[in-house]
């Protein structure tokens, strides 16, 4: 189980770096539109054609991968360890909602996934659904997919909303994996924790106001 | 003042056990909680029943005996307080008061109230020792311990194994007590050379036990009598990682 945990917050810690990455990028949304554009395509073709890129996209997916099956594996023997329950439970007056549903945050969030996934990666990388046509500079127009998205306001919605279980299982699971992997220092954890809330905040808020501006650009 | 008892009971580990409920009245706010369950008790042997099964030693919050979930916490509604040093002006008058065993698979439930915590007994017989050669008793600066490492280790050896933390947790893990074991002896220069054969194996037992694992959700800490930092078992993780791969 000690192995579990560390691959668990070992993968979360490289998701949370994907994600500064990935809300870096975003941020162009926010530039004027022929901008915009312009900086968009050209980055995500970078990317697309980047072999290191190649290779860190496989880490990513992986990492997806054993986050998810390792937390599985988990969750299913603390529920043997935890047979039965108790009939009242006051878990609130002794720790947070956010740190008891971890899984719940978790599957909310792999819900996100799949939508997102099917959104984008399905249609770009893997040429699914309606064709991407090009920019005026040859790229592939991802712009014009996050456009033309974000111009349905339940899709909007939804990219907003769950990016407030993605907030607080940040939260709990960046300053979590540190203990998992053996930080115990107080001060520092102090610290950390600090770090954790803003770093969450950030995130959520983040990716989670871009689609409103997009909508209403 | 009076309130309603709402008391697990269970006949014996392979029984269904549910609740019952009980109205005891002439109860005073300065009986203790175990006082007040010792009255129903007397109350019930006057009416030819079977007593409440519960478990008690010192009753001065040190021992780490008693220890049921009372009203959805454990130890009862204050935090780092045994159920022994509970009192029933901690209740109102005419409130129902919910008593369940700890709940854990690793800690059946042997009759009513009272569980088996031989896993824990277990996880201790893996290392929460020194071997060391008996006799009379070593000059005490022959060997020197700074201060703050002995407060650390005392911290931790005030661990006095009444199992809230696994009762509380969500996973019923037992990281709390078993870091505690482990950093009190591993801190301390009398420990030093058993250091990594003991957390190996302790956290071994742990997982055999069936413990569930960590997530830091904290209830431990809050529950536990002592009040033992979760830093303990950050501690332990790395403690653990540094004997598996670097010892």
């Amino acid at each position: 189980m000690f192995f579990r945990k560390s691959i668990i917050a070992l993968t979360g810690l490289f998701l949370c770096l994907f994600l500064i990455v990935h809300l870096s990028a975003n941020s162009i949304l926010l530039l004027p539109e022929e901008t915009a554009r312009e900086l968009y395509n050209s980055y995500s073709t970078t990317l697309r054609e980047s072999p290191i890129i190649k290779i860190v996209a496989y880490v990513l997916y992986l990492s997806i991968l054993l986050h998810i099956v390792y937390a599985l594996l988990i969750t299913l023997n603390n529920r043997r360890a935890k047979s039965k329950r108790y009939t009242l439970n006051q878990y609130r007056e002794n720790s947070s909602w956010t740190s008891q549903n971890m899984g719940l945050l978790g599957i909310m969030i792999l819900l996100f996934i799949v939508v997102h996934l099917a959104n984008f990666w399905a249609r770009i990388k893997l040429g699914m659904g309606e064709g991407v046509g090009l920019d005026a500079n040859g790229h592939v127009d991802v712009y014009e997919v996050t456009y033309s998205l974000f111009q349905n306001i339940y899709y909007v919605l939804f990219y907003t909303l769950l990016m407030a279980p993605l907030g607080l299982h940040l939260y709990h699971g960046l300053k979590s994996a540190f203990m998992t992997l053996g930080f115990y220092h107080k001060k520092g954890l102090r610290i950390i924790a600090k770090l954790s809330l803003i770093y969450a905040v950030i995130m959520a808020v983040g990716f989670g106001i871009i689609p409103f501006i997009v909508f209403f650009k | 003042m009076k309130v309603t008892f709402k008391i697990w009971r269970q006949d014996n580990a392979a029984s269904k056990g549910d609740f019952v409920s009980y109205e005891v009245d002439r109860l005073t706010e300065d009986m203790s909680f175990l006082e007040a369950l010792d009255y129903l008790n007397e109350l019930l042997v006057a009416r030819n029943e079977k007593v409440i099964a519960y478990e008690y030693d010192c009753r001065e919050g040190i021992c780490g005996q008693c220890g049921v979930f009372i009203n959805g916490r454990a130890h009862g509604p204050h935090d780092h307080m045994t159920t022994c040093q509970l009192h029933m002006r901690s209740f109102a008058d005419g409130q129902t008061i919910v008593v369940e065993p700890w709940r854990a698979t690793a800690f059946p439930v042997i009759k009513d109230l009272v569980v088996d915590r031989s896993a824990f007994d277990n996880i201790i017989e893996q290392g929460a020792y020194i071997s060391a050669k008996t006799g009379t008793a070593p000059e005490a600066n022959a060997i020197l311990v700074g201060k703050e490492v002995a407060d650390k280790a005392m911290d931790a050896a005030a661990c006095i194994g009444c199992g809230a933390c696994v009762a509380t947790c969500k996973n019923s893990s037992a990281a709390l007590f078993t870091a505690a074991k482990i950093n009190h002896l591993n801190s301390l220069p009398q420990g030093k050379q058993e250091a990594s054969k003991r957390v190996l194996e302790m956290t071994r037992q742990m997982e055999l036990e069936g413990f569930g694992s960590c997530t830091f959700t904290g209830a431990c800490e809050v529950e536990c009598p002592e009040g033992i930092s979760i830093l303990n078992i950050a501690e332990m993780n790395a403690r653990r990682a540094k004997a598996k791969w670097f010892d």
